[in-house]
Formats: structure tokens, C-alpha cells, sequence
């Protein structure tokens, strides 16, 4: 039986969709069957992100209308055969699918895949009620901001309210120079204030615009934002994983002008 | 009493069946007897009338009709052709004349398309304008844009292999023509490519894009 986790923020550009790919990429990766749903109806990016918009033919809303059969819409990923995407319309708005429809279809799913990543679109009306219909689980994705700090804050009374109590929080681009400098709220500032429990901790990188521009999922690689995305996929496999010291990956010049600094 | 004449109802007409054999005298009288004693239930309508089982010519038709005529009070309004083949034909010129009207029409949008608007029209159509990635142009003959191509579009939508897609700046990341769907290459182009006028069209069930040029324009079939 699979489990269904929607990636959820409230605020909007946090990271919703790349953690969706990296995450559901490194599951992949490490042999699970995996589907992504971009529940985002009429804004749709997680095919891009995922670089599978040219074999988009069905998407969400023909399913859910019967237009097509399921197998007919999911896209199988160009890199990891056990990773399929169903993405979303981008003619449509969020009314053109029921959350009872978004559980249904998730139940379906359920019997075929381990993992069903469900990528919530911002906000809290219908689209995000359609996201958490079918979730046993959540992963709410913040950045050390007070505004996505908040608003995560809402989300996770929400989710609480809807009876999804399995939730994990992603601080998502981490600056460590400006968290040393308290420009910035480090990650154990904003778990105190959420109070949920911390399954990562992805660092501000460079990389991450690269791979999303390219439609090539990181995780896994070298870079450090690579590395976070797959210790939270162990970790959701749940396995005991160090969290990464951030700091550590400097450059030669960089290591001689801290040496100066002390 | 003979069986050599039968009259059927359908909703617009009735349908006249006469014996092929009969000696064609003898079968105007029995015409002209079955219509008098069924003239009560035939009643004064209007009605349309075909013959079956016998091939007549045009003046034995209206001998018939004036038969009718003189023996009830049936106004026979036309007649109609009962042939199914001659009717098969028929629907066909009537559907390929219609197809053509829809080739060589066309309209004009001007304006660009973006992401998750949807251009459909029954007739061919020329866009001033671009349409981006995340658009959709549906149309059952051909598209022409003048402007970027970087969207979805359908030429040929009711089934025209014929149909074809121009761009001055060919990048989409679908195009279909009838039933065949090409997509993008999943690499990205390293070198950025000059803008060219490309085409797109079907062919042994492939789609191909070249660059528009005279041979090219020479094989174009305006079916």
C-alpha cells in the first residue's frame, strides 16, 4: 500500500515544486516506485521543473473526467523508469477538481506506486483542499522569512484541523553566512517557533536555478543542496541521516578568510 | 389481390415498392387501385415519395405521381432517391466540399497567446502574434504564425494529414497534425539558432520540420 504525501507551503515560491522533483527524483532513486501529481490547475510548472512538458498529452483534469484512463496521462520520466508524472491543466482553474475526486484518485494510485507526491499550489482555497484530500502525510516547506514562517504556521493548524497529523517541516534556502551574521533566522529558530519536527534543511544554492532551468532534478549530486534533498529522502524512508553541516563545503579562499577572521 | 404494389410510411414520405417483373400497364393500374381504397387512411397530406424494387425512368415517375394524384388526395411534393450508394456519394462531395471550404478559409487573430489560453477554430487561422509555452492552438485546417512558435499546436484536428503549421521562429513543444504527436528534443539547443521560417507537416506518419523554402511550398497540398 503507498503512502500520499503533499509537499505544502501557504506562501508561494518557498520551493513547493522543486522539492517536489528532488524528492520524488531521489526516491527514485533509491528503487521506489514513485508518482508525482502537480495539483496546481492552471499554473502548472512541475513538468518543467521535471523536463516533461513536450510529452504532456492528458493531464489531471481528463482523468478526473473520465476523458482518459490514468496509465494514458502519467508520464514515465526520462531518467528513472520507476517515476512517473500526472501533471496538471494549464486551461483550467482549481474548481475543475473535487477534493473527494483528489482522494479517489489517490486510493488508485495507492495499489500501484510506494510513493504519491502530491505538489500543493499556494494559498489555502479549494487547489490546496484538493492537495491534503487524499494525505496521510505532509511535508511543509517554509524559508527562514517570517512571512513563509507564518504562513507555515496557518498550513500546519490546517492540515491538524483536516486530520493529517504526520508532518514533517523543509527549511528551504538556507543562508549560513547571514544566519552567522543573525541576519537571518537560523533553522532551530524556526522549528522552535513551528514546533513540528525538522526533516531537512536545504542551503540557498546557485545550482538549484541551474537545474531547474535545465529540467533536471538535482538530488543526489555533489552540490550541497543535492546532498539535503537525498538524506530527507532517506530520512523519509526512515532512516536516522546527520544533518549537513553547511558550512563545510567552503572554497580554498574562502577557508583562508575565515582563518583571517578568527 | 396482387402484391406487384406496396406502399410503406416513414416519418417525411412513403416509400412506394413495385414489382419488377410486372408488365408496366398492368402495374399502373394496380398503382392507381391501391392508392383509391387506401385513400381514406392516406389522407390529404404533404408527403415525399421514393420507389423501390423497380428502376423507373423519369416520365414513368410522374405518370406515377399523376396516378396518385388522380386517385387520392395526396400531394406528392418530390421525389426521393432511395440508392444507397448514390447517397454515400453524395454525403461524401458534400463532406470533401465542405472539408475544402474549411481549408482555404481562414481567420486572423492578432495578439499573443499565452501560457494556458487555447486558440480553437473550425477553419485554418493566421497569428500575428506569438504563441508561448504553455498555449494551444487547435485548428482543423493549418496554422500560420507569423511570430514564435513555443507553445502546443494541432493542425488538422478533424483528421487532415494535409494540414500544416508555419512559424517564423519554430520552437514548440508540441505539434500535432492528425493523430501524430512530435515533441521537442529534450536537449536544449546549445547555440542559440537564428530565427528561420520553418514548416511543419505530415508525412508517412511522421511529422517533419523544415525550413520554408520553394520545393517545400511546391509540395503543400490545399486539400
Amino acid at each position: 500500500m503507498g503512502e500520499v504525501i503533499v509537499i505544502t507551503s501557504g506562501k508561494g515560491g518557498v520551493g513547493k515544486t522543486t522539492t517536489t522533483a528532488n524528492v520524488g527524483t531521489g526516491l527514485a532513486m533509491l528503487g521506489k516506485k514513485v508518482v508525482l501529481i502537480d495539483t496546481d490547475i492552471g499554473l502548472r510548472n512541475l513538468d518543467v521543473v521535471m523536463g516533461l512538458e513536450n510529452r504532456i498529452v492528458y493531464n489531471l483534469v481528463d482523468v478526473v473526467e473520465n476523458n482518459c484512463r490514468i496509465t494514458q496521462a502519467l508520464i514515465k520520466d526520462k531518467r528513472y523508469p520507476n517515476l512517473y508524472l500526472l501533471p496538471s491543466a494549464q486551461t483550467k482553474d482549481k474548481t475543475a477538481v473535487s477534493p473527494e475526486q483528489m482522494k479517489k484518485l489517490a486510493d488508485e494510485l495507492r495499489e500501484e506506486f510506494d510513493y504519491i507526491l502530491m505538489d500543493c499550489p499556494a494559498g489555502i482555497e479549494q487547489g490546496f483542499k484538493n492537495a491534503i484530500a487524499g494525505a496521510d502525510r505532509a511535508l511543509v516547506v517554509t524559508t527562514p522569512e517570517v512571512s513563509a514562517v507564518r504562513d507555515a504556521d496557518r498550513i500546519i493548524g490546517l492540515l491538524e484541523a483536516n486530520e493529517i497529523h504526520h508532518t514533517h517541516l523543509i527549511v528551504n534556502r538556507l543562508r549560513v553566512d547571514m544566519v552567522k551574521s543573525k541576519n537571518m533566522m537560523s533553522s532551530d529558530d524556526v522549528v522552535e517557533i513551528l514546533a513540528v519536527d525538522l526533516i531537512g534543511v536545504v542551503p540557498d544554492d546557485e545550482n538549484i536555478v541551474i537545474s531547474t532551468n535545465n529540467g533536471e532534478p538535482l538530488v543526489g549530486s555533489e552540490c550541497l543542496a543535492g546532498q539535503a534533498y537525498m538524506n530527507i529522502c532517506n530520512r523519509l524512508l526512515g532512516q536516522e541521516v546527520p544533518f549537513l553541516e553547511l558550512d563545510a563545503n567552503k572554497g580554498f579562499f574562502q577557508k583562508i578568510a575565515s582563518i583571517f577572521k578568527k | 389481390m396482387s402484391s406487384n404494389v406496396m406502399i410503406k410510411g416513414t416519418k417525411s414520405g412513403i416509400i412506394l415498392v413495385l414489382d419488377k417483373e410486372a408488365d408496366w400497364d398492368t402495374l399502373k393500374q394496380e398503382i392507381g387501385e391501391k392508392f383509391r381504397t387506401s385513400s381514406d387512411f392516406l389522407g390529404d397530406a404533404e408527403k415525399a415519395i421514393s420507389f423501390q424494387g423497380r428502376d423507373l425512368t423519369n416520365e414513368q415517375q410522374q405518370e406515377v405521381i399523376d396516378i396518385i394524384h388522380e386517385n387520392c388526395k395526396l400531394e406528392i411534393l418530390c421525389v426521393l432517391e432511395e440508392d444507397p450508394k448514390k447517397e454515400e456519394a453524395f454525403a461524401k462531395t458534400l463532406e470533401a466540399k465542405l472539408m475544402e471550404k474549411e481549408n482555404n478559409t481562414g481567420f486572423f487573430f492578432k495578439g499573443n497567446l499565452r501560457s494556458g489560453q487555447v486558440l480553437d477554430v473550425e477553419t485554418s487561422i493566421i497569428i500575428l502574434g506569438d504563441v508561448n509555452a504553455g498555449a494551444k492552438v487547435v485548428s482543423k485546417g493549418n496554422v500560420i504564425i507569423l511570430g514564435s512558435l513555443k507553445g502546443n499546436v494541432f493542425a488538422g484536428s478533424a483528421g487532415n494529414v494535409d494540414a500544416f503549421v508555419v512559424a517564423l521562429d519554430m520552437n514548440p513543444v508540441q505539434i500535432r497534425i492528425a493523430d501524430t504527436i512530435a515533441r521537442s528534443p529534450d536537449e536544449a539547443p546549445k547555440k542559440k539558432k537564428e530565427r528561420e521560417t520553418k514548416i511543419a507537416f505530415w508525412e508517412d506518419g511522421n511529422i517533419y520540420i523544415e525550413p520554408l523554402d520553394k520545393d517545400v511550398i511546391g509540395d503543400i497540398r490545399l486539400s
